[in-house]
């Protein structure tokens, strides 16, 4: 299968300045160092780190929101890091992006119907009569009622907001949505709504994923294949269930078993990763997270590891086991109750 | 033996210009000597009120309409101001979710661990001030302590800060720590560091510790015990180990359905339907009862009580246990 989104060696480099007059550039913070990857159509690529990795950043680029220092972005084949205005207008027709935080990201002067026009607008899709069926449409299919249409964001909980969100992104009808976080900032019983939203948009619609995640559970629930971020690069990338499994890359095993499990019995498996995040000022020479990797020896401070068969680790062939345990899940009687629970609702007709 | 901490029939209200909107409507709970108390809700349920009234920090418009909070038997409802601003930071100490904004960020970290110290005892002089200060951040093991402390908060990591937030807590050596979402504005790596101190500061103190999180997962790491608020009111109420093994109110089982777990595969995850009602329009009945799969009419009329289903264990609602109200 060819791959829908190609990314290629991209790095966003910011100059450090100091001084008012003559400002002169004191460093650099490398935010993302080099980072390739693609998504191909239909499936969902999550990006997962944690912050100050650069997996924002990272997705600000593939759409070309922010220029890369270095690097390629592909979209269908085409090179995106060179189209002119016209272009890239035509680009983002067919790639968007759901942002965190559903409160800062819709415009408070605008009616959802304002906002989920503005794309069809922009890109000259339909007239007047067509675009207010599309708004319907696009309104029915995040699970909002046609009334909704004349209301303002703030008149909506967090949520709902994020289904305007999602909306908005699908107006355009385009074949890439990038989610930069959709759900971090939602309660969990919203949270499961709108990924259970996600999930049902894309086998619908066919829709490619650029799935940006800190929290490992939602990946697992939400990903075709999983790449890892530290410190501005890829440490890791696997089918989810290869990563779950076995997991390669010291960074990627350190995450996953700092993860609290909703299960009393067993409690105190926690290991914390030791140390802080080195400053991308100035990050660790050779490995990145040497310093901080119980494995570490020689050759990691000396030598920069390629990302090769999905790992970048001098030691991927050498390292012990992994040794998490991912078994267990709900009680009996929880998980009987909670199928009594979704049963009742269906009868109902949740949503 | 009398618990550490008892809250009975606590209600905090807002005043607002629909009225007087409950925020904790009538909670009762307690917590032993050394044990952590784990509260889990999500947002709008009165967690964080809850833990503002027993500091007695809930500010105008909102006030404690009812209800006592005794420690070792003392009410601290009705104590003096003078008292309770004695008692706070003493006996009871708190630590809040973003460790940034509840750090003042034109002092030094020094400055402000040491706060406590010169409040309680003036006439330390410079140098046993300061001494006392790197001996607090030496206890939440903050690497190079004497550096740390010239610093200011911005020149700490989010994990540092919140160490930095907790050294401050314990420096009166408290016997109650209340922490509202300690650890959810931090990074999964850091926030596993931040669980094990708090474990091992506890057990180095004795003191207890009521946990405030929407996070199950980390419920099930730290709690003895757990109550479950939905709306201002306690649903479910029982130790932690059988919250997990045998839930009863349908919030909680909604909660347990809608996590994403590590350890199961599910093709959807099992969503609440609808929100949270705001407090100023809460249902005249159950206020789960219309997010509730299994409610009925009689649901709608009255509140449930929080009535024993086993022993150490209630529930507020009149269905549990389910099955065998659906089979009936």
């Amino acid at each position: 299968m060819t791959a829908l989104l190609e990314a290629e060696g991209i790095a966003k480099h910011y100059p450090v300045r100091q001084g008012l007059i003559r400002a002169k550039t004191v460093g650099t913070v490398r935010a993302v160092d080099g980072v390739s990857f693609s998504v191909r159509k239909g499936e969902t690529l999550a990006l997962v780190g944690e912050s100050g990795c650069g997996k924002s950043t990272t997705a600000r680029l593939v759409l070309r929101l922010i220029e890369p220092s270095a690097g390629h972005v592909r979209f269908d084949g085409v090179d995106i890091t060179t189209l002119d205005r016209a272009a890239l207008r035509a680009f983002r027709r067919r790639a968007q992006i759901v942002f965190q935080d559903p409160y800062a990201s819709l415009n408070p002067r605008f009616t959802v119907a304002e906002t989920l026009r503005e794309p069809l607008e922009v890109h000259g899709i339909g007239d007047g009569r067509s675009r207010k069926a599309r708004v319907e449409e696009l309104l029915s299919l995040v699970g909002l009622a046609p009334y909704h249409a004349a209301r303002y964001g703030h008149e909506f909980s967090g949520g709902q907001r994020q289904r305007i969100g999602i909306a908005r992104a699908l107006a355009a009808g385009p074949d890439l949505v990038v989610c930069d976080e959709p759900v971090s900032a939602l309660d969990v019983s919203i949270q499961a709504q709108v990924v259970n939203l996600l999930r049902d948009l894309q086998r619908r619609l066919g829709l490619a994923y650029l799935f940006i995640a800190h929290d490992l559970a939602v990946v697992k629930h939400v990903a075709d294949r999983v790449a890892v971020m530290y410190l501005g690069r890829i440490v890791e990338v696997a089918e989810k269930n290869e990563l779950f499994r076995n997991p390669r890359h010291p960074y990627t095993r350190a995450l996953l078993a700092a993860i609290p499990h909703p299960d009393p019995a067993r409690r105190g498996r926690i290991v914390p990763l030791g140390g802080d995040l080195p400053s991308p000022l100035n990050p660790p020479s050779g490995c990145r997270f040497r310093t901080r990797c119980p494995f570490a020896q020689e050759i990691c401070a000396k030598e920069d590891p390629a990302l090769e068969d999905g790992v970048a680790c001098h030691f991927r062939d050498e390292l012990p086991p992994a040794g998490l345990d991912f078994s267990g899940g709900l009680a009996p009687n929880a998980a009987r109750r909670l199928a009594l629970f979704a049963e009742a609702g269906r009868r109902q007709g949740t949503p | 033996m009398t618990p550490l901490l008892e809250v009975e029939g606590l209600r905090t209200v807002f005043r607002t210009s629909a009225g007087e909107v409950p925020a904790v409507d009538g909670v009762s709970l307690s917590v032993e000597r050394g044990k952590t108390l784990g509260i889990v809700g999500e947002s709008g349920c009165g967690k964080s009120v809850l833990s503002l009234s027993i500091m007695r920090l809930v500010a105008h418009p909102g006030r404690i309409a009812a209800g006592s909070v005794r420690l070792e038997g003392k009410d601290l409802t009705t104590l003096s101001p003078a008292a309770m601003r004695d008692l706070r930071g003493r006996d009871i100490a708190m630590i809040f979710q973003e460790p940034m904004t509840s750090l003042n960020p034109v002092h030094t970290v020094g400055f402000q661990v040491t706060e406590g110290v010169r409040a309680h005892e003036p006439g330390l002089s410079a140098a046993e001030l300061r001494a006392r200060g790197i001996e607090a951040l030496r206890r939440v093991r903050i690497p190079s302590p004497e550096r740390r402390f010239d610093e200011y908060p911005h020149q700490l990591s989010g994990g540092m800060r919140q160490r930095v937030m907790i050294a401050m807590a314990l420096a009166g050596r408290p016997k109650l720590l209340i922490a509202d979402e300690p650890t959810t504005a931090l990074d999964v790596t850091v926030q596993a560091q931040i669980l094990d101190l708090l474990r091992e500061l506890q057990a180095e103190t004795g003191m207890a510790v009521i946990l405030i999180t929407h996070d199950l997962g980390v419920v099930a790491e730290m709690a003895d015990d757990v109550a479950v608020m939905y709306a201002g009111k306690v649903v479910e109420q029982t130790d932690a180990r059988r919250l997990f093994d045998d839930p009863q109110h349908p919030y909680t089982l909604g909660l347990l359905g809608s996590i994403p777990r590590l350890d199961e595969e599910r093709e959807d995850l099992l969503a609440i339907r609808g929100a949270v009602p705001p407090p100023f329009a809460l249902p005249p009945g159950c206020r789960f009862a219309p997010r509730c799969p299994f409610a009925i009419a009689a649901c709608n009329e009255a509140q449930p009580p929080l009535l024993p289903v086993a022993e150490g264990h209630g529930a507020a609602c009149i269905r549990a246990p389910i099955e065998k109200a659906l089979a009936a």
